[in-house]
């Protein structure tokens, strides 16, 4: 019961602890160094089959629109529904998002104000961070709900970590609405600059 | 280096754990034959960077599976190539394994004291093709998905199995819960339970050693004993590099593998499983009714036992092939059935004109959607790509626009003329003969003018002939021109057919419509604009007019619908 059926095999362990049992087989130095950069050789062959294709495979966000530009002037409301009071407006627009081309989804949104006598309309995304920006009716100021940023209703900077003032968007009106050009811009700069 | 190596190596130890490895004993040397683990052991690791690398696109629910896996397929830099290693990485899994189970078979190698390794390798097989399984129905595609039905079908159809494969696909039918329970078993389940076995596996295979060829006796085996390193680990590389160039070669011939067009439960796929498990799919045709579950679970089960108990069926003292000739006449038998069940399969496929037919299709299809889905696909989900189709647009403006009056393709009202194959020659007959039919004028106000004409008064012959004069008013070159000049006179003199229709406007008879170029793609768009012109249908025109509620090209799309421009109204 005790006796392993294959004894036969097992000392063998202990007379090749320190190297083979006979020096006749020993592989020559120069023998040894060959297959050692043989197996460097080949086994980083194996390693490159898969990892040369993957650097482009997942650097390709980098070099290609993976989600589609915005650009078009997007309808923001009816003329009317815009006064002194920023009102803050939804935007839609057809999109594609990687594999999905979806029709009029939410991309984003401003805030909306007539200031004398023009349309004045302001992203939403805090240039400092990208917080989503509230209107304080009380205080008649942008504020910044993360890092106390605030601002002017003129979207100037007014006190805050916040690098420049709100990011204005082009307004136009036709055919009685409101359209606004929506943008996003590189955060954590003092100037404005597309993303 | 040296002092980072030497600090490491006091933290670690590494440097002995390494020595150990590289200088495990072979006895009775180096062979190529010991190379299959090794290779295993390198395609799964490569399956699993492959495995994490598609993880970054892919998406596991039923609206974005497919959709995602075409992007990756179509569209990533290299997605095709990462995609193809993988999925043929499976089939190189499955090719080693079978070497690797018939070499240690041949070696008796499950015999005491390796009998767990033995079973940890068998349960590892297991594992590798419900890895095949489940990483087959990933892609959502009319392959994948067809055949995995197959395979929770048989699931559900043994005693007791039904509650079983609602667990498995996670309801009683396919959905986003069987996508995200296929995926948690193929990415974290299978790989941690192979992992675990593999580690287990190693542990047992270092505890015993290999098992050294059974001619050679103690002395011989000591002789030639060498350690693990240089010459086995050469021939373990060697043999991955060889099977990885072979998997780039494989993936660079097909293209990657294959994506059919996204998963439909109402098409009729041919649907067949993966090469490796055409001889099960082979078994099933014959044995119906109660037999089915001797094709499903009997026999494999029967085979499953007989390996899993081999260490106690064969109880020769010796390893040798000629001391074993029982077991060695099962497993060729087993062997020999598998492979002749797989050719078998293999060769009705090949000479089955209808399989053959239905893959053609499949690949057409597959082929439409996936340049489809470049647009991007809507987000309802993979055959929502069929709506990036122009055609797919014109069924729906129809429907929004058409169909409350119109029926095309069995679809509508019948509040105005039918327009499935609109003015064909079938169409011209049953206007003549049946005018007043509801597919017809008959549901029309106002169009109730004309009087049936029956086989008696203008027999099919006569009929035949004012058609294909018709047909060439609108100029279709393909007509019979002494069939036409005959309908012309039977249309002019016998029937005095202008009496009421006129062909060419204020020249001959009057009444509207002018049959002259009627029935052409740019007449029913006409139609669609103002159908209330002179020309067209006049002051008796029902139709409200689609100028300026729909685009031009919305119109245009409109009438190739109903007459394809190319191919005339003709089916």
């Amino acid at each position: 019961m005790s006796v392993p059926p294959e004894s036969d095999e097992r000392p063998l362990a202990s007379t090749t602890a320190e190297g083979p049992a006979h020096p006749e087989d020993v592989p020559s130095e120069e023998r040894r160094k060959f297959l050692k950069v043989g197996v460097g050789v080949l086994g980083a062959g194996c390693a490159c089959a898969v990892a040369v294709p993957a650097v482009g495979y997942l650097a390709f966000p980098l070099g290609h629109d993976v989600t589609s530009k915005l650009d078009a002037y997007l309808p923001a409301g009816e003329a009317e529904a815009f006064g002194d009071t920023p009102t803050k407006v939804d935007l839609y627009a057809d999109r594609v998002d990687a594999w999905n081309r979806v029709r009029q989804v939410k991309v984003g949104s401003a805030w909306v104000a007539k200031r004398d006598g023009k349309w004045l309309a302001l992203s939403t995304v805090c240039p400092h961070l990208g917080c989503a920006i509230d209107w304080d009716g009380e205080a008649k100021l942008y504020t910044c709900p993360c890092h106390t940023s605030a601002f002017e209703p003129s979207g100037a900077h007014q006190q805050g970590p916040a690098p420049r003032g709100m990011d204005e968007l082009e307004v136009k009106e036709a055919e009685g609405l409101v359209q606004i050009r929506y943008q996003r811009f590189r955060q954590g700069l003092s100037g404005k600059e597309t993303v | 280096m040296g002092r980072i190596a030497d600090w490491l190596d006091d933290r670690t130890g590494y440097r002995a754990l390494t020595r150990e490895a590289l200088e495990e004993p072979v006895p009775g040397g180096a062979r190529l034959r010991y190379v299959f683990g090794s290779v295993l052991t390198y395609l799964f690791m490569q399956q699993v960077v492959l495995g994490i690398l598609l993880a970054t696109y892919y998406s596991p629910s039923a609206s974005d599976a497919w959709a995602s896996t075409a992007y990756i397929q179509d569209q990533v830099t290299g997605g095709w190539f990462l995609r193809g290693l993988h999925h043929h990485g499976s089939s190189m899994m499955v090719i080693v394994l079978i070497l690797h189970l018939l070499q240690v078979f041949v070696a008796g190698a499950y015999k005491r004291p390796r009998e767990v390794n033995w079973w940890t390798g068998l349960a590892m097989g297991g594992l590798v093709l419900a890895f095949a399984l489940t990483g087959y129905l990933l892609p959502w595609d009319q392959k994948g998905y067809w055949a995995t039905q197959v395979a929770t079908g048989i699931m559900g159809s043994v005693p007791g199995g039904e509650p079983m494969q609602s667990l498995v696909q996670g309801g009683s039918e396919y959905g986003n819960l069987t996508l995200t329970r296929f995926y948690a078993l193929h990415v974290f389940v299978l790989p941690l339970a192979l992992a675990g076995l593999l580690g287990l596996h190693l542990y047992l295979f270092r505890r015993h050693g290999v098992t050294p060829p059974a001619k050679m006796n103690a002395e011989e085996l000591a002789r030639k004993t060498q350690p693990f390193w240089p010459n086995q680990l050469f021939l373990d590389v060697l043999a991955m590099f060889v099977t990885g160039a072979a998997l780039v070669t494989l993936t660079f011939a097909t293209h990657g593998a294959e994506l059919f067009a996204p998963a439909d439960p109402a098409s009729n796929f041919v649907a067949r499983p993966e090469w490796y498990f055409l001889f099960l799919f082979q078994l099933l045709k014959y044995f119906d009714g109660p037999l089915t579950l001797v094709a499903t679970v009997l026999l494999p089960g029967a085979v499953t036992l007989f390996f899993v108990l081999l260490p106690f069926v064969d109880r020769s003292e010796s390893r040798a092939v000629k001391k074993r000739g029982p077991v060695m006449v099962a497993m060729g038998l087993v062997m020999a059935g598998v492979v002749a069940l797989t050719v078998i399969a293999m060769a009705h496929d090949a000479n089955d004109p209808k399989f053959q037919e239905g893959l053609a299709q499949a690949e057409e299809d597959a082929e439409r959607a996936r340049e489809l889905a470049k647009k991007g696909v809507p987000p309802r989900g993979g055959t929502a790509v069929w709506e990036n189709d122009p055609a797919f647009h014109a069924k729906s403006l129809f429907k929004e626009n058409c169909a409350t009056c119109h029926t095309l393709d069995g679809r509508g009202g019948k509040e105005a003329p039918v327009l499935t194959d609109f003015s064909s020659r079938e169409w011209l007959i049953g206007a003549v003969r049946r005018p007043l039919d509801e597919d017809y004028f008959g549901g029309t106000k106002d169009h109730s003018t004309m009087e049936p004409y029956g086989e008696e008064g203008l027999p099919d012959a006569q009929l035949d002939a004012i058609v294909e004069y018709l047909v060439s008013l609108r100029g279709d070159t393909k007509v019979d021109a002494a069939l036409v000049a005959k309908g012309k006179t039977l249309w002019e003199d016998e029937f005095d057919c202008n009496g009421c229709h006129e062909v060419e406007a204020g020249v001959d008879g009057d009444g509207a419509p002018v049959f002259g170029g009627r029935g052409t793609t740019a007449w029913v768009e006409r139609v669609i604009r103002d159908s209330s012109q002179k020309d067209l249908y006049g002051d008796a025109a029902e139709m409200p007019k689609f100028e300026g509620k729909l685009s031009d090209e919305d119109i245009r799309a409109l009438a190739e619908l109903i007459v394809p421009p190319a191919s005339a109204p003709e089916k």
